[in-house]
C-alpha cells in the first residue's frame, strides 16, 4: 500500500534505455576516443584481448604478411560452420552417403553452396597454409625466440593436410574412393611399419565401411579438436614470442642506461609512468611512451586489417562456389578404377615421385622434407636475416628451401596436367 | 580502406542475394505452379477448383523398395501431370506419360489403367536416370560422371558425336523391360530377342561369358556388362573396338547398324542379377549351364547334303569366321590363313578343330563353337574344297605371299597376326638360331610344317626347289649372317636309357630342379621365368610336336642348348647323356596319349 507505484514516465524510461542498457552490459566500453579507451577495447573484448593493445607497423604490412595466416584461420573458421552445417545431412555408410550427396545438390536448402563452399574453402586451406609456411621461411621468422612455434606450425600444416585427406573420402564417389585408394597405397610404402599404418587407416585391407567410419571420426571429431589446440598454442606463442616477427632496423635504437643510472634516476619519482605487462616480464623495453617505438594502436588498424581480410576472404570463397560446384563422380565401383587413379592434389606431387621409386617418392624424400622443416630452426642457428624477405643472409637456406618448393609444384603440376591413362605423358591440349 | 571494407561487404550481400534467389525460385516450383493454374482451367468442379488454388508447390516423391536397392524418384515434381490424362497433349514437363497396350495398360469403362502404376514402379526403373535430382540436368543424367542417363532419351557431352544420335530411341529402353520380363522370346522386348541371337549367331559367345548362356575366356565377362557402361561405350566397342582400347584384339565384325543397336540394347539388358531371379532360379540356370535358353537362341541351320559345300560357305561366312580368319579379300587380321586349308588338312583334322581346337593345336586361342555336327561337317566340306593356288616367283614373292603373315615383314617373327599364335613365329633375324642348325633341317620345317604349331606342311604347295628359293631369301635378307660350318658334336642317335619307371622319376627329378624354372612345374612352357623370354620355352605337353621330335633332336637341344633363344647347352652345367635318357624318358611319359586326328606334319612323300 505503502510502497510508491512507479511513475509512468519512469518505466517507459526504463523500456527506452533497455537497448543501450544492455548493449553497454556487453560492451563495457563505448566506441573509444583516446588511446586509454582503445587499450581498454582491446583487453576487455574476450575476442579481441587474444590481441596486443598496440601492434608493430611492421606487422601490418600488407607486403610483408599478405595476410595468409589469418585467411588460413578464416578458411577454418568457414570449413568449422560449414561442416557442421553438413553433418546434419550426412550419414558416414556406404549405402547412404552417395545418396546423401545426391540429396545435398538436389534438394536440401543452400545444399549445393554448403558443399562448394566446405570443398573450395578446404583445397584453399592447404595452399594458403602452405604459402604461409613459404612466406614465414623466406623471411626467417622461425629464428630465435620464434622455433617452437615454427614447429608448431610445420605440424599444423601436416594436420590440414591430413584433416582434407580423410575429408576427401567422405562423397564415396569414384573420386573419393580412389584416391583414399592410392593415397592409403603410398602410406602402405613406409618400411616396416607402413602396411600397418595402411592397415590402421583403412580398417581392413581396402576401402570400404570400416574406412568410411574412420576417416569420418577423424575428419568431424579427432583432427578439427587437436587442430583447434594447435591453432590456439600457435596463437598464444605469437603474443609470447613478442608479435610477429621484423627487421632489427624497425625498431629504434634504445640506450640502456648503467645500472646506478637507472638506480639514482629511478629514486626520483616520476610522474605518469606506464609499464606495459609484457615488459614487467622482458626486462629492458619496459617504457611504454617514453620511446618512440613504432607501434600503433590495434583498435583500429589491426581490427580493421582482419576484418578486411575476412571480408576479401569470404567474398572469395562465395563467388568460387557460385560459379564452380564441388566434383561429383560416379557411386563407387571398386571393381572399375579410373585409369589413371588420382590422389587428391596435394599429393600427386608424391605419387609421381611414387612413380619413379615407391619408397623414396613416397616416404624417403617427403620425410626427409619433413624433417629438414621440423629441424630447421634447430640447424639453421644465425641470428641474422630476420624479418626481410629472401634476405642475403640467409641465401643457402631459402636457396634449398626453394629448390624444394619448386620441385614439389611442377611434380604436381605434371601429376595433375600430365599424366594420362597408365601414368603416361599425357599433354593437357 | 574503410571504403574497400564496404565495398567488399556489399559484395557479399549481393552474393547472399543471388544464393537465396537460387534457392527459393526453383524450376519446379515454376513447373508446379504452372500445372495448377492449367488444371483449375481444366477443372469441372469448383471442389476441384479450390483444392488446386490451395495447393502449395511440393517435392513429390516415389519410394521404391521393390526393384532391388530402394530408390527415391522425385521426377514428378517436375512431371506432376504425368498421371493427369487431361495433359496428354501438352508440352515437357507438363506432359501426361501416354498409355500404350504393349506396356499392358488397359481400357476399362472408357479409362485408362497403367500396367505400371508409377507409385508402384516410380520411374527410374524403366527409364534410368537420376530419381533423387531436382534439377533437370543431373536428374536426367546429363553429366558426364552419372552412370545410368535417360536410356534413349539423354546422351552425355563426352560421347562421341557420331554415335550419340544413334543412341536415341525409346527401343533402348526395352534392356530395362528385360530386367523383370526374362521370358525367353517376350514380345515387348525384340530388340533384346534378337540382339541374344546375334550374340550366338555371330559367335561372340565364344569369347565372351556371360552367367546362364556362354562361357567364353578369351574376352572380359559381360554378365553385369550392363551395370558397368554406358550405351555409347558398347556401341563403341562393337561398331569400333580399336578406338576405344588401342590394344583390344577384338575383331571388328561387319554388322548392320540395327544388329549393333540389338546387341547394344541385348548387353544393356545384362546386370548381373536381374529382377525377376530368385536365388534357386539362378542355382538352376548354374546347374544346366542356361541350356534351356542356349537351345531356344541358337538356330541350326538344316544340312541339305547334296549342297554341303554351298551351304558350309554360307556358314563360314554367316558366322563370322573371317572376323579372325583371312579368307580372300576378308581378313579378321587375328588368325590363320585358310585359303590353302582344303591343300594343307585333311578332312578330319578340321572336323576335330571345329569340334575342340585344342584337341588338334594344343595351345590353340580358337573357342569351341557350339554349332551342330551337320553344320562342322558342311563347312568341313567347304573348307576342304580350298586350295589356294600356288604362288608364282623368286623366293621373296613367295615369302610375301605365304610367310609375311606370321613371320613379318621383317622376319623378326613378328607378322600381324603373330601375338595371337602359340607358340610364336621363329623370329628368322636370328642368326644364332639359323645358323646352327643343318640347311636340311630348316627346309624339312618349310615343306613339312612344324607339328603341333601353326607352321602347316608348305611342301604341299612349294617344290623342294621353291622352298630352298624361299630359305636363301630368308637368309640373305633377315639373317644376313654367312652360315658356318656345323661343328661335329657327340650326340646319340637313339636314347641309350631304357623307359622304365624309374628313370622317367629321375627323370622328373632332374625336369623339377633344372627345368621347370622356364619349361614350368608341369612342362608346359609355363614358368616363372617364361613371362621375359622370347621365344618362349617350349611346352612339352604338346603332344604332336614331341613325337615329330627324335630322341637326337632332343639330346642336342638339351645337351648343346639352342642358340639365339634362352636355352642353356646343359653338358656345361654337368648333365651327362644318361641324366638327359632319364629326362627324355621323362618328357615321353607326359607324352603318352596317342591322339588321333589328320595330322598335318607327316612327312611328304
Amino acid at each position: 500500500m505503502s510502497r510508491p507505484t512507479p511513475p509512468k514516465s519512469s518505466l517507459l524510461a526504463t523500456l527506452l534505455d533497455l537497448p543501450k542498457n544492455v548493449w553497454s552490459s556487453i560492451f563495457r566500453n563505448p566506441l573509444p576516443s583516446n588511446d586509454l579507451e582503445r587499450s581498454a577495447t582491446s583487453f576487455t573484448n574476450f575476442f579481441l584481448h587474444i590481441h596486443p593493445v598496440k601492434v608493430h607497423k611492421n606487422s601490418l604490412r600488407p607486403a610483408y604478411t599478405f595476410g595468409l595466416g589469418l585467411i588460413s584461420f578464416f578458411l577454418f573458421v568457414i570449413l568449422i560452420v560449414t561442416g557442421i552445417l553438413l553433418m546434419f545431412y550426412y550419414v558416414p555408410s556406404t549405402t547412404q552417403a552417395y545418396d546423401r550427396m545426391l540429396d545435398l545438390r538436389g534438394s536440401v536448402a543452400f545444399g549445393t553452396l554448403l558443399r562448394n563452399m566446405h570443398r573450395w574453402s578446404a583445397h584453399g586451406m592447404v595452399a594458403v597454409v602452405f604459402l604461409h609456411l613459404c612466406r614465414v621461411f623466406l623471411t626467417g621468422s622461425y629464428k630465435k625466440p620464434r622455433e617452437f612455434n615454427w614447429v608448431v606450425g610445420v605440424i599444423l600444416f601436416l594436420l590440414t593436410l591430413f584433416m582434407s585427406f580423410t575429408g576427401y573420402l567422405l562423397p564415396w564417389d569414384q573420386l573419393a574412393f580412389w584416391a583414399i585408394t592410392v593415397g592409403t597405397a603410398i602410406a602402405g610404402y613406409a618400411p616396416v611399419i607402413g602396411k600397418d599404418i595402411q592397415f590402421l587407416l583403412m580398417g581392413g585391407t581396402s576401402v570400404g565401411q570400416e574406412a568410411l567410419l574412420r576417416f569420418y571420426v577423424l575428419h568431424v571429431a579427432v583432427l578439427p579438436a587437436i587442430l583447434t589446440l594447435m591453432i590456439a598454442i600457435h596463437f598464444w606463442r605469437i603474443r609470447k614470442d613478442g608479435g610477429l616477427s621484423r627487421p632489427e632496423d624497425a625498431d629504434p635504437k634504445i640506450a640502456i642506461e648503467p645500472m646506478e643510472v637507472a638506480a639514482t634516476k629511478a629514486s626520483v619519482p616520476e610522474p605518469k609512468k606506464l609499464y606495459g605487462f609484457q615488459g614487467l616480464v622482458r626486462g629492458p623495453l619496459t617504457k611504454v611512451g617514453q620511446v618512440p617505438d613504432n607501434t600503433v594502436f590495434s583498435w583500429p588498424n589491426l581490427f580493421l586489417a582482419e576484418l578486411f581480410t575476412f571480408v576479401v576472404t569470404l567474398s572469395a570463397i562465395l563467388v568460387l562456389s557460385l560459379l564452380f560446384n564441388a566434383p561429383l563422380e560416379e557411386p563407387v565401383n571398386a571393381l572399375h578404377p579410373p585409369n589413371p587413379a588420382k590422389a587428391p592434389w596435394y599429393f600427386l606431387g608424391l605419387q609421381e615421385m611414387v612413380s619413379y621409386s615407391a619408397f623414396w617418392g613416397g616416404i624417403g624424400v617427403p620425410g626427409i622434407f619433413v624433417l629438414l622443416l621440423l629441424g630447421t630452426p634447430y640447424l639453421d642457428r644465425g641470428p641474422k636475416g630476420v624479418g626481410k624477405w629472401f634476405s642475403r643472409d640467409r641465401l643457402l637456406a631459402n636457396t634449398i628451401f626453394i629448390t624444394f618448393v619448386v620441385a614439389n609444384v611442377i611434380f604436381v603440376i605434371i601429376g595433375t596436367f600430365f599424366r594420362g591413362a597408365n601414368w603416361a605423358f599425357v599433354t593437357p591440349w | 580502406m574503410r571504403l574497400a571494407l564496404a565495398i567488399g561487404t556489399f559484395f557479399i550481400l549481393v552474393i547472399h542475394g543471388v544464393v537465396f534467389y537460387n534457392q527459393f525460385f526453383h524450376q519446379w516450383e515454376r513447373n508446379q505452379h504452372a500445372y495448377f493454374d492449367q488444371a483449375r482451367v481444366l477443372a469441372k468442379t469448383d471442389v476441384e477448383r479450390s483444392t488446386l488454388a490451395s495447393r502449395k508447390p511440393r517435392i513429390e516423391q516415389i519410394v521404391v523398395s521393390n526393384f532391388g536397392e530402394t530408390r527415391v524418384d522425385r521426377c514428378t515434381t517436375c512431371h506432376i501431370a504425368s498421371d493427369d490424362p487431361r495433359f496428354a497433349t501438352y508440352a515437357e514437363p507438363l506432359k501426361a506419360h501416354p498409355y500404350s497396350t504393349t506396356l499392358g495398360d488397359a481400357q476399362k469403362n472408357g479409362k485408362w489403367e497403367r500396367r505400371h502404376k508409377f507409385s508402384e514402379f516410380g520411374c527410374t526403373v524403366c527409364h534410368d536416370g537420376q530419381g533423387r535430382g531436382l534439377d533437370p540436368e543431373y536428374s536426367h543424367g546429363k553429366d558426364e560422371y552419372w552412370p545410368e542417363p535417360l536410356l534413349g532419351y539423354t546422351t552425355q557431352e563426352n560421347w562421341r558425336k557420331d554415335f550419340a544420335p544413334k543412341l536415341k530411341g525409346k527401343e533402348y529402353m526395352q534392356a530395362n523391360c528385360a530386367q523383370c520380363h526374362t521370358e525367353i522370346a517376350f514380345p515387348g522386348t525384340p530388340l533384346v530377342t534378337k540382339g541374344r541371337e546375334l550374340f550366338f549367331s555371330s559367335n561372340c559367345y565364344g569369347c565372351h561369358r556371360i552367367e546362364g548362356l556362354s562361357d567364353g575366356t578369351i574376352g572380359p565377362d559381360l554378365s553385369d556388362v550392363g551395370k558397368k557402361w554406358k550405351l555409347d561405350y558398347l556401341w563403341g566397342r562393337i561398331a569400333d573396338p580399336k578406338s576405344i582400347l588401342a590394344t583390344s584384339i577384338m575383331p571388328k565384325f561387319n554388322l548392320k547398324e540395327e544388329d549393333i543397336k540389338a546387341l547394344v540394347v541385348f548387353l544393356k539388358s545384362r546386370k548381373g542379377r536381374n529382377f525377376a531371379e530368385t536365388e534357386i532360379q539362378r542355382f538352376k540356370v548354374k546347374l544346366t549351364g542356361g541350356a534351356e535358353l542356349v537351345q531356344a537362341t541358337i538356330k541350326p541351320v538344316h544340312i541339305n547334303p547334296a549342297e554341303m559345300v554351298k551351304q558350309g560357305e554360307k556358314l563360314v561366312l554367316d558366322r563370322a569366321c573371317t572376323a579372325c580368319h583371312k579368307l580372300g579379300d576378308r581378313d579378321g587380321g587375328i588368325a590363320p590363313d585358310l585359303s590353302f586349308e582344303g591343300l594343307l588338312k585333311d578332312g578330319p583334322w578340321i572336323y576335330d578343330h571345329f569340334k575342340n581346337p585344342k584337341s588338334t593345336m594344343p595351345d590353340s586361342i580358337m573357342p569351341a563353337f557350339r554349332f551342330t555336327d551337320d553344320e562342322f561337317k558342311a563347312m568341313t566340306a567347304y573348307l576342304l574344297t580350298l586350295k589356294g593356288t600356288s604362288p608364282a616367283g623368286n623366293g621373296e614373292a613367295i615369302y610375301k605371299a605365304l610367310c609375311l603373315r606370321c613371320h613379318g615383314e621383317k622376319g623378326d617373327g613378328r607378322g600381324p597376326i603373330a601375338e595371337h599364335l602359340d607358340p610364336y613365329p621363329r623370329d628368322l633375324t636370328k642368326a644364332g638360331f639359323m645358323n646352327s642348325k643343318p640347311e636340311a633341317r630348316l627346309v624339312a620345317s618349310i615343306r613339312n610344317g612344324v607339328a603341333g604349331t601353326s607352321m602347316p606342311a608348305w611342301g604341299k604347295l612349294l617344290s623342294e626347289e621353291q622352298a630352298k628359293a624361299v630359305l636363301s631369301h630368308i637368309q640373305t635378307t633377315f639373317t644376313k649372317e654367312a652360315r658356318r660350318e656345323l661343328k661335329v658334336r657327340p650326340i646319340p642317335e637313339k636314347n641309350p636309357v631304357a623307359m622304365s619307371k624309374e628313370s622317367v622319376a629321375r627323370g622328373e627329378g632332374i625336369f623339377v630342379e633344372r627345368c621347370a624354372g622356364c619349361h614350368g612345374k608341369k612342362g608346359d612352357g609355363k614358368g616363372p621365368n617364361s613371362l621375359d623370354i622370347l621365344p618362349k620355352p617350349r611346352n612339352l605337353r604338346n603332344t604332336f610336336f614331341v613325337d615329330s621330335v627324335d630322341d637326337r633332336r632332343l639330346f642336342e637341344s638339351i645337351q648343346y642348348g639352342v642358340q639365339g633363344t634362352a636355352m642353356p647347352p646343359w653338358i656345361d652345367y654337368g648333365l651327362t647323356n644318361n641324366d638327359v635318357g632319364d629326362l627324355v624318358n621323362f618328357i615321353r611319359s607326359i607324352n603318352q596319349k596317342q591322339q588321333k586326328g589328320g595330322q598335318h606334319a607327316a612327312p611328304v612323300q
